[in-house]
């Protein structure tokens, strides 16, 4: 029974973008009773973006930038959101029977992290699982994490990152404007790192797949044997090939409106409008733990505020809820007790749009 | 004994037909269609919602094949048919929303309204009343599911 034999280890070396996305994708689709369990090991061999199942390409990806520079945009069955990948990772992924894996996602999440913060401190980082699915180190997160039923397997994904190029992660989204980029850059820098960040090398890939698969032997208590990919699996590969290169499951449409981006668990960045009368103004902001942890205002037409700096400034290290906000508007806009009812709730509201779990108001 | 009994704090309305394993629900109506979604459950495993995509007016869809995917902050997965047959309403709102399902599973939180081929058969294939909260009772304490948290303003 595979949740009880050895596991197959498929070390795929370096493969095509698409390949990297799609044989997780065709091992799952290939998936019958008999199949093993199966843990695959790979590094793209060439960058690209991927976006998540439910998302708008052209909503979330500068698809013209991305064109230009010759880099592919792939769309894959997990989650989340569009992400930079490159030879600068090693991806991990798991693609198992549902009887192999804790019934509970949030349990499958930590069996997961496992051998992989193990990973990591073997190579001198202090890496700690960070709940539900986030591996952080000091509060920062250096590994992605998706999860999936595809076909009739259940799928886990991740990656080891060697390196990280926030600048290009940054270039490759749609933003509503420049300053929004920056900010996300600026949180990327802040709250995401890498091996080489973290220990000013970058070690080995080979001696990090080693370590891992021996991790992940220990994390399971099955032993992993090299394998190799099935005839009915290659088919099944190729198919999703056909699948995720076609214009039709590229561009399909999808997803909620656009919210923001976010960086890890606890840090969002996000932006809203407010309606002023000169001109709307952008409230870029980031988001930590519910908290305003940075905050900017601008104008499309780069226009003056007349002192609004005492409001954004009162808006910095404040919880994004109703009270404290409306607090601060009161207290902290130049016009004072001059503002309308309809003005306070103007700004209230714009700012508490900053949140991307609240019903839009836009 | 209430309508809507709870095992570790999920609710489990009496009068609904449960595939206990694939976590869904069935409600027959008055015309013969049935309403199909997600348990209490399933949106609590699953997390806050932030996309759910049924499948079109119009497509057939055989038992245990996928009728809508949704995904969560955690995972991305189907919500499997628990009954064969032709799909003649979904719910619309969930495209704009997907948390309507956390937020009332069994109401306004309904995915899709099917017309089926073999209702007598496949309802008989599921569990409902006391046998279903049995079922789920044994479930979930089998895979230490964990104890349901409600949004504010959900509804049972």
């Amino acid at each position: 029974m595979s949740s009880s034999g050895p596991i197959r280890l498929i070390e795929a070396g370096a493969t095509s973008a698409l390949r990297s996305q799609t044989i997780y994708h065709g091992l799952a689709y290939a998936r019958t009773p008999r199949t093993p369990d199966t843990v695959v090991l790979l590094t793209p061999a060439e960058p690209y973006v991927c976006i998540g199942f439910h998302q708008d390409l052209e909503r979330e990806v500068d698809t013209a930038w991305c064109g230009d520079r010759g880099l592919p945009v792939l769309r894959r069955e997990t989650g989340g959101g569009a992400v930079y990948l490159d030879s600068d990772q090693l991806f991990v992924q798991w693609v198992m029977a549902g009887e192999s894996l804790p019934a509970r996602v949030d349990r499958r999440f930590e069996l997961f992290a496992r051998p992989l913060v193990a990973t990591y401190r073997d190579f001198g980082v202090a890496a700690e699982f960070r709940p539900v699915n986030d591996v952080h180190v000091d509060g920062r997160k250096i590994v992605g994490t998706g999860a999936a039923h595809i076909g009739e397997a259940e799928v886990l994904v991740g990656n080891l990152i060697f390196d990280f190029d926030t600048g290009v992660m940054t270039r490759v989204l749609r933003t509503p404007s420049e300053a929004f980029r920056e900010q996300v850059r600026q949180s990327l820098d802040a709250y995401m790192t890498s091996i080489r960040r973290e220990t000013g090398s970058s070690p080995d890939r080979g001696a990090v797949a080693a370590a891992y698969a021996r991790h992940c032997a220990t994390a399971l208590g099955r032993d992993l044997e090299p394998g190799t990919l099935t005839a009915e699996e290659e088919r099944a590969i190729d198919l999703v090939d056909q699948r995720f290169t076609s214009s039709e499951f590229r561009t399909r449409a999808g997803g909620r409106p656009w919210r923001g981006v976010k960086i890890h668990e606890d840090v969002h960045v996000a932006e809203s409008v407010y309606g002023h009368p000169d001109g709307d103004v952008r409230i870029t902001a980031r988001l930590r733990r519910g908290f305003i942890d940075a905050v900017a205002f601008t104008r499309n037409d780069h226009g003056q505020f007349d002192g609004l700096q005492p409001l954004i400034d009162g808006l910095r290290e404040i919880p994004l809820d109703h009270l404290a906000v409306s607090r601060v508007v009161r207290a902290r806009h130049p016009a004072g007790d001059a503002l309308t009812p309809g003005e306070v709730d103007g700004w209230v509201s714009a700012v508490l749009d900053l949140d991307p779990n609240r019903e839009a108001t836009r | 004994m209430s309508d809507h009994p709870e095992v570790r704090g999920c609710f489990l309305p009496l009068h609904l037909h449960y595939n206990v394993h694939e976590n869904t629900w069935v409600e027959v109506n008055d015309d013969g269609t049935v309403t199909i979604g997600m348990t209490d459950i399933a949106q609590n495993l699953a997390g806050p919602l932030l996309h759910a995509k049924p499948k079109k007016v119009g497509a057939v869809r055989k038992k245990g094949k996928p009728l809508a995917t949704v995904e969560s902050s955690k995972w991305v997965g189907p919500v499997k048919s628990p009954m064969t047959g032709e799909i003649v309403a979904v719910n619309e709102a969930l495209l704009s929303d997907a948390t309507i399902i956390n937020r009332s599973p069994y109401k306004a939180g309904w995915i899709v309204k099917m017309k089926p081929e073999n209702a007598d058969t496949e309802l008989a294939e599921l569990h409902t009343g006391q046998a279903a909260v049995d079922a789920y009772k044994t479930r979930i304490e089998a895979e230490d599911i964990k104890a349901c948290e409600h949004v504010e303003g959900f509804e049972a």
